[in-house]
């Protein structure tokens, strides 16, 4: 049974026509079920964990980034609790904005979505947890002013303006080749990249030695002004515990997928 | 930085790189190649290979299986196999391993011990 969650951004007007479109296209390849509408003072988690108590098996989050990192969090926590491994999460992307997850799933845009969902392509993927949230793609934070202890074994300083980001599913922003770096690999990374930097390291052979790469078990963030960004999207505050996630979550994927 | 024209070091094989901006205090051990062109402060170890470039400052002991050193190294090394230092390297500390190579215009102030029998693989015994 497909649970459509609908983000409250595409409430808007100027979205009726495509969501109209969605719809039929859903209609025309059977895959009816549930829409449910978040309001702003609706709970993404409570929503989802009550459709899969009543037998929900497919969430399909229809939006952005964020309803999409909020679906892939509420299933995994219920997933935790309920020790359910059955649940799959699918995507419609709504409009180009902040849906740079969709692209790297190979999802496209709106109808062509539905396609995908109809295809049910599944992969098994590993996630990032800091502290009790979950991450598909990267962990972000500004170098200024955050120290990082790895493996509570050693901390780093990092002397330039930059970006600490923990990669599980590299994006387009973050170019590391599949072979370093993807989420099959049961494994995070940590990037160190300066603000002058233009290459990370693990690209290609002869790329310049300007950026620092670890492999780690787990690591503690801290920084008591900024916030850690999951998912380009979801903002947690620190220390946060960053780890690979003994949790996998089952995605319907596109064919052009990135990795 | 290191030269093209000097030994060939996959990138990719690399466990850990640590760029010219970063400073790292602690123990360090991991289990892969490691690319160091920041700063260490404290212990380096790996079963793998070291690459210490012409920028990076140590002050750590070090126990590697291979390495090659071109920057500055404050502490005892130790290594399990083949160890090259190159013309730009400053070492400040013991050196114990198998095999060493010295460019010219290298510095190593302290003691150099090589061929250690404990790195040596153990000889087969005669029946």
């Amino acid at each position: 049974m497909y649970i459509y969650i609908y983000d409250s951004f595409v409430n808007q007007k100027k979205y009726d026509k495509t969501l109209a479109r969605v719809e039929t296209r859903i209609t025309d390849l059977g895959l009816n079920g549930k829409i449910v509408r978040i309001g702003v003072m609706t709970s993404v988690h409570d929503v989802i964990d009550s459709e899969i108590r009543k037998g929900a098996s497919t969430i399909v989050a229809v939006g952005n980034n964020s309803i999409f990192s909020q679906s892939l969090n509420s299933i995994v926590k219920h997933s935790l609790v309920n020790a359910n491994r059955n649940l799959s999460l699918g995507f419609i992307p709504i409009d180009n904005a902040n849906n740079e997850i969709a692209s790297l799933l190979g999802i496209g845009l709106e109808e062509d979505a539905c396609n995908i969902l109809s295809a049910r392509r599944i992969k098994t993927l590993d996630l990032g947890q800091a502290n009790n949230n979950y991450f598909l793609t990267t962990a972000k934070i500004e170098t200024d002013g955050t120290k990082v202890e790895i493996d509570e074994n050693y901390f780093i300083e990092i002397a330039e303006p930059g970006e600490i980001v923990v990669v599980n599913l590299p994006t387009n922003e973050v170019p590391i080749s599949a072979e370093v770096s993807n989420a099959e690999d049961n494994k995070l990374e940590l990037l160190v990249k300066s603000k002058s930097a233009k290459k990370i390291i693990p690209r290609k052979k002869s790329a310049e030695l300007n950026q620092s790469y670890f492999s780690f078990k787990s690591l503690n963030i801290i920084n008591q002004k900024k916030f850690l960004v999951l998912d380009n999207c979801l903002n947690v505050e620190t220390p946060a515990k960053v780890n690979i996630a003994k949790e996998k979550i089952n995605l319907i994927v596109g064919k052009s997928r990135g990795f | 930085m290191f030269n093209r024209d000097q030994k060939e070091f996959n990138i990719k094989e690399a466990e850990t790189i640590i760029g010219p901006s970063v400073k790292v205090k602690g123990n360090f051990h991991g289990q892969g190649n490691i690319i160091i062109e920041g700063q260490v402060e404290g212990s380096i170890k790996t079963d793998k290979y070291l690459l210490v470039g012409e920028k990076a400052e140590i002050t750590a002991s070090i126990e590697v299986g291979e390495a090659k050193i071109a920057g500055i190294v404050t502490g005892n090394i130790s290594v399990k196999g083949y160890l090259e230092i190159a013309a730009t390297a400053k070492i400040n500390g013991d050196i114990n391993a198998h095999e060493v190579s010295i460019e010219k215009g290298g510095v190593v102030n302290g003691k150099l011990t090589t061929g250690n029998e404990k790195s040596r693989k153990p000889a087969e015994e005669i029946k």
